[in-house]
């Protein structure tokens, strides 16, 4: 508000000022908390913690009618020690002091959780849309179990994104017979995903369901992934396959 | 015997008596008085006095124990009291955690949102022990004014929502004002979660309590999902029995999940994760609390946390003690109208000020 040049401006507009002024006293009326600091901590060993008052204002003349003392113990952040999922954290926080809520903890702990599942970051950019080099719809793609068995391999039919439960799904065939599956992609069960084979056009769905009619029915990827299996044998003895920078945890396939 | 005189007779002597000696204790002048003070408000009465006897069995005479009154069931109720007290928080939603063998293990996120203890309840003066715990903070302009003196008294800013916690006994008592943080929980423990579930409006009985609901065909009509007999007729009173199940309002009630285990606290984000579904939407305030039917924490863990309440909050019975005694100096200036000179003089000058004024 430039306060200034009021003398200097035509009389009309000394309503305009009278008016604001007048608001601002209603304001000032209206506050939660008197206007003045009242209390010094500095000064008083009192052990009572800051103050202000909430006043109620009377209603028929401009005068306070009552108030009361509102309490105002100083915030912090807690600290961001080590949480760990078997011990408890027991961090003190500086005396009398409350600790200030997180703001939104839900996706905090998801992030956390990745993190600890996830070191590498390898699944989480397996699948992010910032990567180009992300595995798409469309795809064919091999699950490795870590408790041995057959590889898993199909073709990617979708991607569910929900944080530390984002999983895949994938549709090959056991024994002749289509089949379904989905993945936790941040499962410790699934030891490797590995991309066989890319999409030759980009789809245009985000989930490919159509691939469950007989018309567009992918079938068999076997053959798709013995050639690659075979391709990345041969390569594997002198330079690194292309395929290779995509897998993660390459200790536990074996 | 002669009839005892009505105590109105009795107080006019009462009141000279101990207007001319002050120095006589109360004690002297009610052993004059013969009508029971405590079961006889008005009038008077001729019964000799405690004739209703008051406590049966005496155990200091070697009797049993009384089985009934507020002793014997409070003592009933020990075994299924936690021993300390709970928290409130808010349930922030659902997510999920990655066994180490491979499992998923569904979990609710709970966060504990400057959560402070405000009151304890006692036997001696509530006949019960609990503590009374707030959560979150609350603008003063939502809150009346009765309230506002509550809080003022107790030193703690208005809080959002408060609930009690019965606890054991004494030793289940916290200071008031202290934060109650998540690693008040140990990890692993169990905790009983309360909290009020959805609210599902008006409900017919086959989405209320289960019912079958009729047929679809064999000639029915218009009775597909309708409760059908509330009852058995003549013979049996023709009426409809009470607590017969019926369409009405479902939901939005009380729910107590049991026995769900603590899978990790964290205080930077405040929160306390439980295995498992907790009733209610996101937002929904639900109340965390040891476990009945599990075994407690370890008493080391227990003894652990009231020291770190002591750390973190080490004034606290100082600050409760000056809250209140600012409390009555504000409300007798509230009484005499002078609270606006208190405020314009502020707390330090005030404080002497105001008991000034109150005195004069």
């Amino acid at each position: 508000m430039n306060v200034a040049p009021i003398s200097r401006r035509p009389l009309a507009s000394l309503k305009g000022t009278v008016r604001k002024v007048r608001q601002q006293r209603l304001l000032a009326r209206s506050m939660a908390t008197a206007s003045e600091p009242t209390s010094t901590p500095t000064n008083s060993p009192s052990p009572l913690p800051d103050h202000n008052f909430f006043t109620f204002p009377d209603r028929k003349t401009s005068r306070i009618r009552t108030a009361f003392a509102v309490y105002s113990l100083p915030r912090a952040l807690p600290s961001a020690s080590k949480t760990t999922l078997i011990k408890t954290d027991t961090s003190p926080l500086p005396p009398q002091t409350l600790a200030a809520p997180h703001p939104d903890p839900l996706p905090a702990l998801c992030r956390k959780q990745i993190s600890l599942l996830d070191p590498t970051g390898a699944r989480t950019a397996l699948f992010a849309r910032t990567n180009r080099d992300a595995a798409r719809v469309g795809d064919v793609l091999m699950v490795t179990h870590r408790r041995g068995g057959e590889p898993f391999a199909g073709v990617l039919v979708s991607i569910r994104r929900a944080g530390i439960d984002t999983a895949i799904l994938l549709r090959g065939r056991l024994t002749k017979v289509p089949v379904e599956m989905w993945f936790k992609v941040y499962n410790r069960n699934v030891a490797g995903i590995e991309i066989v084979k890319r999409a030759k056009k980009r789809a245009r769905r985000a989930r490919l369901t159509y691939l469950r009619q007989p018309k567009h029915d992918v079938g068999d990827v076997q053959n798709v992934v013995f050639a690659w299996k075979k391709s990345r044998n041969v390569l594997s003895t002198k330079t690194r396959a292309p395929g290779e920078k995509q897998r993660f945890e390459p200790k536990a396939r074996k | 015997m002669a009839p005892r005189l009505p105590a109105r007779c009795w107080r006019q002597i009462q009141l000279r008596t101990s207007s001319q000696s002050p120095s006589t204790s109360t004690r002297i002048v009610r052993a004059f008085s013969s009508t029971p003070l405590q079961s006889v408000k008005y009038g008077w009465s001729t019964l000799p006095k405690q004739d209703k006897p008051r406590r049966f069995n005496q155990t200091s005479l070697g009797l049993p124990a009384p089985t009934t009154g507020p002793a014997a069931a409070l003592a009933r109720r020990a075994r299924t009291t936690p021993l300390r007290t709970g928290v409130l928080a808010i349930k922030k939603g659902m997510t999920a955690f990655m066994g180490k063998s491979g499992t998923r293990i569904p979990c609710t996120v709970l966060q504990l949102d400057e959560v402070q203890t405000v009151a304890n309840k006692t036997r001696r003066k509530n006949g019960y022990w609990a503590v009374q715990v707030g959560l979150g903070t609350r603008n003063p302009v939502a809150v009346g004014a009765p309230m506002l003196g509550y809080f003022e008294a107790k030193g703690v800013s208005p809080k959002q929502h408060l609930a009690e916690f019965a606890v054991r006994g004494e030793e289940g008592l916290l200071p008031v004002g202290v934060q109650l943080m998540p690693d008040w929980f140990h990890v692993g423990q169990w905790v009983d979660v309360r909290s009020n579930s959805r609210g599902q409006g008006f409900a017919g009985g086959m989405k209320r309590h289960g019912f079958k609901g009729q047929e679809a065909s064999h000639g029915n009509s218009l009775n597909h999902r309708t409760i059908g007999s509330a009852g058995p007729s003549q013979g049996s009173g023709s009426r409809v029995l009470p607590g017969k199940k019926m369409p009405g309002r479902m939901g939005n009630e009380r729910v107590t999940v049991q026995n769900l285990p603590v899978l990790m606290v964290d205080n930077e984000l405040g929160i306390v994760v439980v295995k498992g579904a907790v009733a209610g939407p996101k937002g929904a305030v639900v109340k965390i609390q040891d476990a009945v039917k599990k075994p407690p924490p370890p008493v080391e863990f227990i003894e652990q946390t009231r020291k770190l309440l002591d750390e973190r909050f080490p004034h606290a019975e100082e600050q409760l003690e000056a809250a209140r005694k600012r409390h009555l100096e504000l409300k007798e200036a509230r009484r005499a109208k002078r609270i606006e000179e208190i405020m314009a003089v502020g707390v330090v000058e005030g404080q002497a000020q105001g008991q000034a004024e109150v005195v004069a």
